[in-house]
C-alpha cells in the first residue's frame, strides 16, 4: 500500500512531492511545498480515499518550522510535511478539504506562531484570551515570562 | 420566536470538566452552538521537551486520569520505534492486559455517567460497583488504581503471576455476567430507550466528514478501530470484532460500548491463557537516536495519536499528543444543533470526555487523631456501617 500510494502521488504531482520516507510498514512521510498543500490534501481525500485527518503537528526545527499533516486509513498513516521559513510562517488552511483541521490549525497558530491563511473567523485555541500577542511557547527560543 | 444565546460553562453543574458552549436557542431548541476549549491546557507538550524520555512517561501518564495507560503506551510505541527496541512478547502481552482492563473500567465508568445524566442513578451505582472489580485487578497487577506506572522504555515494570491470572479470570466471569445485564438494559429498558433514542444524531456521512473516532464513530456505522486498522502490541494476532451500530444516536453509543465489554473480555482471556514466557522488558539506553515516529493507539475513547522526534539526546525534541476527545469535538456542534437544551449534558457525555477520579480516604477524627485507611479496611468499614443500619450487601448479585 505504501509503494502504491507513493506511485500515485508521484504520477500526479511529479517533483512537487519529494523526500519519501517509509520507515516501517504502514508509515509514510512526504514533503510538500506550501503552495501545493491544498491540492495534495484534496488528492489524498478524493483520489486516494483517505478521509481521516488524525491531527496536525507543528514544530520548530531551528532553521525551519514544520507542519506535519497526519492522515490515516486502514493500513496506512500518511504524513505530509510542509517546511516553512521561520520569518514567514504562512500556510494555507486545509479546512476546505478536511473540516476538522480547524482546531489543529488554531493550535499551531497559538503555540508555534504559524500564520494559517483562510481560516473562518473564530475563537483562539488553546491559550487564554489575555495571552500576550507574539508569545508562542512551542518556539525553541521561547523563554518563560518572569 | 426571538432567539437568545446562553453560555453553558466553563463552570457548570452539568459539566465535569471546563468547556464553554455558547448555545443559541429558539425556545427549548438549539439552533446554533459554538465551543470554546483550552481551559485545561497544562503545557504538557512543552514540559515533555524539558524532561528526558523516561520522565516523560510519568508526565504523559497524567494527560488523562482514565486512559493513562493509553497515552504512555502510545508514546512508547513511537520512542521504541525510533530507538529500534524490540519489546519482549511477554511485555507486550502485559501491556495488552492493562489496556483492555482499562477499556473495561473506562466503559463501565462511562455507562455509569450516562445513567446519571439520564436520571437513572441506579445504573450509575451498579456500573460503578462493577467497575470496582476491574479497578481491583488493575491495582493487583500494577500496584496503582489510576496512574498505573506499569510501562517503561523497553517493556513493563511488573510481571503477572499465576495467582493474578486466576483472580482476573474469576473476575471476568462476574463482569461478563453483568455485561449481559447492561446489554439487555441498553436495548430494552424503557427509560434508557426514551432518553437516548434519536438524541444527539450524527449520521454516517457526517461522522466521516468530521473525522469522528472511537465509539462515537462506530455508533454511526464507521468501522474504525486502530487495533484492526493499524495493529500494535499483539492485536494483530488476537481474535476480536469491531463493534458498530447504525443507530447514529446516543442509544447507539450505549450499545457499542456495552458490546465492546465482551470483546475486551474475549481479548483478556486470550492474553491470559496464552501468556508468552520470557522477560518482560529489555534494557533501554538513556539516549534515543535521532529520528521521528508516529504512533497510533485505540484508547477507550478512540484513536490516540502521538508524534515524537528525537535529535539523538536524552530529551525529545518534540512530543505531540492528540487525545481522542479533541478529535470528537468537531462533531459536537453538529450533534447539539437541532436538539433540546435538556439533552445537552447527555450529548456531551455521550462522547465520553475525560475526567479524573480519586482514590483512598484519610480518616480525620475530632480528637485530633488521624490516619489513612487502606482499601480493604474502608470496604469493611462501609459494610459494617450499612449492616448496623439494617442493610446487608453480602447477598447482592455480582459480588466476586
Amino acid at each position: 500500500m505504501e509503494e502504491q500510494t507513493r506511485k500515485k502521488l508521484e504520477e500526479r504531482f511529479g517533483a512537487d512531492v519529494s523526500n519519501f520516507v517509509i520507515p516501517r510498514p504502514r508509515r509514510m512521510f512526504v514533503d510538500v511545498p506550501r503552495e501545493k498543500l491544498v491540492d495534495v490534501a484534496r488528492f489524498v481525500r478524493q483520489d486516494l480515499g483517505i478521509t481521516h485527518l488524525s491531527t496536525i503537528t507543528g514544530l520548530d526545527a531551528g532553521e525551519k518550522m514544520e507542519m506535519l499533516y497526519h492522515f490515516s486509513t486502514p493500513g496506512l498513516c500518511l504524513t505530509l510535511r510542509v517546511r516553512l521559513p521561520v520569518d514567514d510562517p504562512k500556510v494555507p488552511t486545509i479546512t476546505g478539504v478536511y473540516l476538522n483541521a480547524e482546531s489543529y490549525e488554531r493550535e499551531t497558530m497559538d503555540l508555534l506562531g504559524t500564520k494559517v491563511e483562510g481560516l473562518p473567523p473564530g475563537r483562539r485555541y488553546p491559550l487564554p484570551d489575555d495571552w500576550p500577542v507574539g508569545d508562542h511557547p512551542l518556539r525553541k527560543t521561547w523563554k518563560k515570562a518572569a | 420566536m426571538a432567539k437568545i444565546t446562553i453560555p453553558l460553562g466553563p463552570q457548570h453543574p452539568a459539566l465535569k470538566e471546563p468547556g464553554n458552549f455558547l448555545l443559541t436557542l429558539e425556545g427549548e431548541s438549539i439552533v446554533g452552538a459554538t465551543i470554546r476549549l483550552g481551559y485545561n491546557h497544562r503545557g504538557i507538550e512543552k514540559a515533555c521537551e524539558q524532561r528526558n524520555f523516561l520522565q516523560d512517561i510519568y508526565l504523559l501518564e497524567r494527560v488523562c486520569g482514565i486512559c493513562s495507560h493509553s497515552h504512555t503506551t502510545c508514546y512508547l510505541g513511537a520512542v521504541e520505534e525510533i530507538a529500534k527496541l524490540e519489546v519482549p512478547k511477554r511485555g507486550l502481552a502485559i501491556r495488552v492486559l492493562v489496556a483492555e482492563l482499562e477499556r473495561l473500567h473506562s466503559h463501565l465508568l462511562w455507562l455509569g455517567v450516562a445513567g446519571h445524566e439520564i436520571g437513572f442513578d441506579t445504573l450509575f451505582m451498579y456500573a460503578w460497583r462493577d467497575r470496582e472489580h476491574i479497578m481491583d485487578c488493575l491495582e493487583m497487577v500494577t500496584g496503582n488504581r489510576v496512574n498505573y506506572a506499569i510501562n517503561t522504555v523497553g517493556g513493563v515494570r511488573r510481571d503477572v503471576t499465576p495467582e493474578m491470572k486466576d483472580k482476573i479470570l474469576k473476575t471476568l466471569t462476574v463482569v461478563e455476567e453483568r455485561a449481559n445485564y447492561y446489554v439487555e438494559l441498553a436495548t430494552q429498558e424503557v427509560t434508557v430507550l426514551a432518553r437516548c433514542k434519536d438524541v444527539g444524531r450524527l449520521p454516517n456521512d457526517e461522522a466521516v466528514r468530521r473525522c469522528a473516532v472511537g465509539p462515537l464513530a462506530r455508533a454511526s456505522g464507521v468501522a474504525s478501530d486502530v487495533r484492526k486498522d493499524d495493529p500494535y502490541l499483539l492485536y494483530g494476532e488476537l481474535d476480536f470484532k469491531v463493534i458498530t451500530s447504525d443507530r447514529c444516536d446516543v442509544l447507539g453509543r450505549v450499545e457499542v460500548r456495552a458490546l465492546e465489554l465482551f470483546e475486551s473480555i474475549k481479548i483478556l482471556r486470550q492474553v491470559l491463557n496464552g501468556l508468552p514466557e520470557g522477560p518482560i522488558a529489555v534494557k533501554a539506553p538513556r539516549k534515543v537516536p535521532a529520528g521521528e515516529a508516529v504512533s497510533r493507539y485505540e484508547a477507550p475513547r478512540g484513536e490516540d495519536i502521538h508524534y515524537v522526534r528525537s535529535s539523538g539526546g536524552e530529551k525529545p525534541d518534540r512530543v505531540k499528543v492528540r487525545a481522542p476527545t479533541l478529535a470528537n469535538w468537531a462533531s459536537m456542534a453538529y450533534m447539539l444543533e437541532g436538539g433540546y437544551l435538556a439533552d445537552v449534558p447527555l450529548v456531551i457525555a455521550a462522547i465520553d470526555p475525560c475526567f479524573s477520579c480519586t482514590d483512598r480516604a484519610i480518616a480525620v477524627r475530632g480528637d485530633g487523631q488521624s490516619g489513612s485507611l487502606d482499601w480493604d479496611s474502608l470496604r469493611r468499614y462501609a459494610r459494617e456501617f450499612h449492616r448496623s443500619r439494617g442493610v446487608d450487601f453480602s447477598n447482592v448479585p455480582g459480588r466476586v
